[in-house]
């Protein structure tokens, strides 16, 4: 029983983690560059999960075009979102509170694309088939669905692969170039203009990859991003604002006081748990687990 | 290329106008510098010399006049096309990446497409050139030492090839022994024909490698002439103490 109970905790925590890391990863990577916190995150996990129920259920396509589509759709999605809601302010960043006025425009984005959505889908709740169906047994009594499985494992690649992107690639590093010296980075080549769009592009292909995969296991519907959003915002600020490693380890730790909330009190007690632990840790670090004020991030 | 006065300018700014927002700093500003030659920049803190250096380089879009680099406008361009073009601005202060290794540092220097491809063998000599730097090569740029740092600086100005390279007070907030390597260091760019618009406060360390010397008072150039000849202009060196 206790056995069962642990590997349940570890098996639930590594699936809401890592979904909670992909999610969140790409609004902290945002940050990090331009200091804002994007709201249209949440649009992006559902147009990927409208991408995943058009390829996979209306089309009756294989799962791997889905991901390809969500990625590329809502990497385009994403630079646009840029150009319309951010960039015509960067010229005036230091003399605005650009940090709140943003916040406010890609909420606008964000309101607009689901209304988009409400109008061509409609209001209803669509099932998203499974990117992979079946299940294995990992333990007496703790059954993994594949769907679960493949979502960690392809969360997991997509975060290790953005680290190695960051730390190796030429764009990569000039992406963290911009978030610790805008200017420096500017004297070297940089072409910010350009960089900009890129980066709220990736970030948002990651937020539409896990669209596909929560839309299997929820549903593909206007509001579908609406939790993501919610879930992303306390994963970056419990992470420390704009720290990429503090955004992984407080996803996990949140999988983790979930899981470990739902298996010993049960589904009821386990979200009330959850905002309770985070209230304390925030009173203690407000800055989050890796978050430092006001320095250079990425 | 041609040689001698006959020559056209590297660097040619005329009737400049800069500042930010509301504040006007530099004013009608003129300023030629010749390819090879080592131009200084002296004067008083907040007169303007960091901000006609912001404003040739592109971080800073002039209100008027004119910015011509080796012959091309680039007036009012974005930073990243100036630098494209092959100018290398040291700013203020460094502007190191600070959680990013020396190396990281250094490759960023050569993030033009033209420059990135040689990366490999412009790291290989910058190493041999600053061993101090190849020491720290995996360090973090935020743990160096102020003269560390300010080497770091130069040797990522060096990662790719340049037009004109502008230097914003090297020997600012460094001990002596550290101001001497990179003073160096900076003499013997001028000696590989580089050339150079450097910006200091005072006379003192500027006379091993100063062409010509331009005073710059109130955003605007009040006196110009070679090292020799200013450095000992009893009025000018008066006001601009440094003791020689």
């Amino acid at each position: 029983m206790i056995a069962t109970n642990i590997v349940g905790i570890a098996v639930t925590t590594i699936i809401l983690g890592s979904i909670y890391g992909l999610v969140a990863i790409g609004m902290t990577l945002i940050y990090g560059t331009l200091r804002i916190l994007d709201m249209s995150q949440g649009s992006m996990v559902m147009a990927g999960s409208f991408i995943g129920w058009g390829i996979l259920v209306v089309a009756g396509w294989n799962p791997i075009l889905a991901i390809l589509a969500a990625f590329i759709a809502t990497f385009i999605l994403g630079a646009l979102t840029q150009l319309v809601s951010v960039q015509p302010l960067m010229r005036r960043r230091t003399a605005i509170d650009f940090e709140m006025v943003t916040f406010i425009t890609t909420f606008a984005v964000a309101m607009v694309l689901t209304n988009v959505a409400l109008e061509i889908f409609g209001p209803f709740q669509r099932n998203v088939k499974s990117v992979v169906s079946g299940s294995i047994s990992v333990y007496q009594g703790v059954d993994l669905p594949y769907q679960s499985l493949t979502m960690a494992l392809v969360s997991i690649a997509l975060m290790a692969g953005l680290g190695i992107f960051l730390a190796r690639s030429r764009w990569g590093m000039a992406i963290r170039a911009v978030a610790q010296d805008l200017d420096a980075a500017r004297l070297m080549g940089v072409p910010v203009g350009k960089l900009y769009p890129l980066t709220m592009g990736l970030a948002s292909a990651l937020a539409g990859i896990a669209g596909v995969f929560l839309g299997g296991l929820y549903f593909a519907y206007p509001q579908a991003g609406d939790l993501p959003l919610l879930e992303a915002l306390i994963v970056v600020i419990f992470g420390g604002l704009g720290s990429l490693p503090g955004t992984v380890y407080a996803a996990y730790a949140i999988g983790l006081i979930q899981a470990t909330a739902e298996v010993i009190v049960g589904t009821t007690w386990s979200l009330p748990i959850l905002y309770g632990v985070i209230l304390l840790v925030l009173i203690v670090r407000p800055y989050g687990l890796l978050g430092r004020p006001s320095e250079a991030r990425l | 290329m041609s040689t001698g006065m006959t020559s056209e300018p590297m660097l040619e700014v005329t009737q400049l106008r800069a500042g930010y927002l509301d504040t006007t700093v530099i004013r009608d500003l003129d300023l030629a510098v010749q390819p090879g030659e080592a131009a200084v920049l002296i004067g008083p803190n907040g007169h303007g010399k960091t901000t006609l250096l912001r404003a040739i380089s592109g971080l800073i879009a002039p209100t008027s006049g004119r910015v011509v680099l080796g012959g091309q406008d680039v007036t009012g361009r974005p930073a990243d096309r100036i630098a494209a073009l092959g100018l290398v601005h040291v700013p203020q202060g460094d502007g190191l990446f600070g959680e990013m290794t020396v190396e990281e540092n250094l490759m960023m220097g050569a993030f033009p497409a033209s420059s990135w491809r040689d990366r490999r063998a412009a790291l290989a000599r910058i190493y041999e050139h600053f061993p101090a730097v190849a020491e720290r090569a995996s360090q973090r740029a935020r743990t160096l030492s102020g003269g560390e740092r300010r080497l770091v600086a130069l040797g990522r100005a060096l990662m790719r090839p340049s037009q004109l390279m502008l230097i914003d007070e090297p020997s600012l907030g460094l001990a002596p022994v550290a101001i001497d390597a990179v003073y160096d260091a900076i003499s013997e760019l001028k000696r590989s024909g580089a050339t150079l618009v450097l910006v200091e406060e005072n006379f003192t360390h500027v006379g091993s490698v100063a062409d010509a010397v331009h005073v710059i008072e109130a955003g605007t150039i009040i006196a110009s002439g070679p090292y020799s000849e200013l450095s000992t202009d009893p009025a000018i060196v008066q006001t601009y103490l440094g003791s020689l």
